[in-house]
């Protein structure tokens, strides 16, 4: 093996490891997307409030990591759970003021963590064997990186129980389908969206627990995900299985182009392609409730 | 039928004379120039809420992005201030630390005054008609097209932060001088200066104006409530949404070349995501059917906040974040709609009741 052809095994590894930090990134989105059609612009918030409540845990608590993360899940959903009861389920039939509302939900959220908790960075602890590095034959990688990966996976096996093997599943493929008609065979969809609402909040804490652990955690680190989190759902088209190939396709494509040219001009680039994409198949690559946009 | 005095379209014109005529007259009452800077700054503020406004409040165009036709103004404006200021054949300072030995290709229509402002107008527009145009026509509509727009905007802001060696990357460009038209000297700290950005500001607000009353205007209305039967009506939907999202993308663009001429800066700044979005925040807070409340709301909130100063910042942000969601939840037309059903009810109390229904189905219509 001649060092270009390692170079590239290496980059092919990092792109799995991007695209599994874009699918995590997208997951709690793409279900509330999917379902509810609610672009929540809040998103970002979700998983840094999840980071933040990892945060919170290990240092007021000394709770250990692999703990906190189906905590920050239970925390970020509840929080998830109240906003939607309290506003987002008024505005269901006006998606521009959704998508403004949640905004102004994300603004408060920056604002008031800055307020109780600084604004200086923080730090997750995760366990020694994590922060080490893997290398085989030329190839490395970081054993977080691949512990997200797996996470991706065990994310998506567990969504897609959720969706395809429960009653609560079965409520939830049918009101996306067609809130009326569901509704009038007596599911109760305000309910299965408060619920999906909160899951997809959820998801959002797990990916903030993990991203908390990858970067340095601050009350703006949201940002930072929901434009690249917005893309891959937008260009999935709202389907589990849309957002997973997308993440995977993205991932891969900048991680190449970052190795031809650079990161930043890669991120570019991706960016031209998925306008390009939209241009000829708006409804994305697998559209979850068919309708046209 | 008693009209309400808000729909009466002669004083709408009489109400745009009073307040022009009171944000003109401001130069003659003070002669601070800090003061005057600032509020010319304002004004800057009040082109990109019309701009907003136009688009949104009247096309239905929620443009989250309004930064890339404002910093691409503002750069070429400030890049045309940078070779005004340059000797002939020498190149800007942060070029040579960059390694670059001649002036790039890209900097070189700036050279001179007048290529260079055109090339500040007619870049941004041209870019939002493509743009413009590949989205629209692929029907992309509604939230999808708010978050392309956020999407291209923070790609326009990671390349102008890559391109270091043509853009000085995040340190911005920083002209030395003022801007100098023919013999003229723009001095930002002037009176000429305030009435240079006063006349932009009216005749973008008052041009808007009558597009908006324009048959133009009333085909952009239609599509907003029902683009599937204004199309199927036989016109071209996708040519009038690009052609106002390009004209909103000119107004921005005007507004970007004041701001480099005001603040004589120009950086990354003006692409970031949360600048754009606060613009559509003074629009829904003033109300975004109205181009001159929407510039009220970027007075009100641009205002309060240098009034507060850094030390009620935060509170000040949790605040407006508040407000902001109250306005989205339960006062769709902002301040705008809240004067409009007083005024309604003013007119002819019995009908109050009508109105609200009216507002009712206003907010419905802007949810499509």
């Amino acid at each position: 093996m001649d060092i270009s052809s390692i170079a590239f095994a290496n980059s092919l590894i990092l792109g799995l490891s991007i695209a599994g930090i874009f699918f995590v990134a997208a997951l709690g989105l793409t279900i509330i997307y999917g379902t509810a059609g609610v672009i929540n612009m809040a998103h970002g918030e979700f998983i840094m409030l999840g980071a933040y409540t990892v945060y919170a845990l290990q240092t007021f608590a000394g709770i250990p990591y692999f703990l906190c993360i189906p905590v920050a899940f239970v925390v970020v959903g509840a929080i998830g759970f109240a906003i939607e009861k309290s506003l987002i389920r008024y505005l269901y039939d006006r998606p521009l003021d959704t998508l403004l509302a949640t905004w102004g939900v994300s603004l408060v959220l920056i604002q008031g963590t800055r307020l109780i908790f600084g604004s200086d960075p923080k730090y997750v602890e995760i366990p020694q064997f994590l922060s080490s590095n893997l290398e085989v034959g030329g190839l490395s990688l970081g054993v977080f990186r691949i512990f997200i990966i797996f996470m991706a996976l065990v994310l998506a096996a567990g969504v897609w129980f959720i969706f395809y093997k429960t009653d609560f599943g079965i409520k939830i493929r049918a009101v996306t389908q067609n809130r009326e008609i569901a509704a009038s065979f007596g599911i109760n969809s305000g309910q299965v969206y408060s619920f999906t609402f909160a899951l997809g909040a959820g998801l959002a804490g797990v990916a903030g627990a993990l991203f908390g652990a990858l970067n340095i955690v601050l009350p703006t680190m949201g940002m930072g995900y929901v434009v690249e989190a917005f893309l891959t759902v937008v260009t999935g088209g709202g389907a589990l299985l849309g957002s997973a190939i997308a993440s995977l396709a993205i991932g891969e494509l900048q991680s190449i182009f970052a190795l031809i040219t650079n990161s930043t001009f890669a991120k570019f680039l991706i960016f031209v392609l998925i306008v390009v994409f939209l241009r000829f198949r708006p409804q994305g690559l697998i559209s979850a409730s068919g309708k046209r946009r | 039928m008693i009209q309400n005095p808000y729909h009466n379209k002669t004083l709408q014109w009489l109400f745009y004379l009073v307040v022009f005529a009171l944000l003109g007259a401001v130069p003659l009452i003070s002669d601070d120039a800090f003061l005057l800077n600032q509020l010319a700054i304002y004004g800057v503020y009040g082109m990109l809420a019309v701009s907003i406004s136009l688009c949104w409040g009247s096309g239905g165009i929620l443009n989250m992005g309004q930064g890339i036709a404002f910093g691409l103004g503002a750069y070429c404006m400030a890049m045309t201030m940078q070779m005004q200021t340059q000797a002939e054949g020498t190149i800007p300072p942060f070029m040579l630390n960059n390694g670059l030995d001649a002036l790039p290709w890209i900097w070189q229509p700036f050279q001179d005054t007048t290529t260079g402002i055109i090339l500040a107008l007619l870049i941004p527009t041209a870019f939002y008609l493509i743009f413009g145009g590949v989205m629209f026509t692929a029907r992309v509509s509604g939230p999808f097209f708010a978050i392309m727009t956020l999407a291209t905007l923070s790609a326009f802001a990671t390349i102008f932060v890559d391109l270091q060696p043509y853009t000085n990357g995040v340190n911005g460009i920083s002209p030395p001088g003022s801007l100098n038209l023919g013999e003229t000297e723009i001095d930002p700290y002037s009176s000429g200066a305030y009435w240079f950005v006063f006349a932009l500001l009216v005749a973008c607000t008052v041009a808007a104006k009558l597009i908006n009353q324009s048959r133009f205007g009333l085909i952009v209305r239609a599509l907003k409530d029902d683009p599937e039967r204004v199309r199927f009506l036989g016109y071209n939907v996708a040519i009038y949404e690009t052609l106002v999202y390009a004209l909103s993308g000119l107004i921005a663009a005007i507004a970007g070349c004041c701001f480099a001429v005001l603040t004589q800066y120009v950086s990354p700044a003006q692409f970031e995501v949360g600048f754009s979005i606060s613009i559509v925040i003074w629009v829904a807070l003033g109300g975004r059917n109205s181009l001159i409340w929407a510039m009220f709301g970027a007075f009100t909130v641009q205002g309060a906040q240098s009034y507060v100063g850094d030390q009620f910042l935060s509170t000040w942000i949790l605040i407006l974040g508040f407000s902001f969601i109250l306005v989205v939840r339960f006062l769709p037309g902002g301040f705008a709609g809240l004067v409009e059903t007083i005024l309604g009810r003013a007119a002819k109390p019995e009908m109050g009741a009508d109105t609200a229904n009216l507002e009712f189905s206003d907010a419905k219509e802007v949810a499509k």
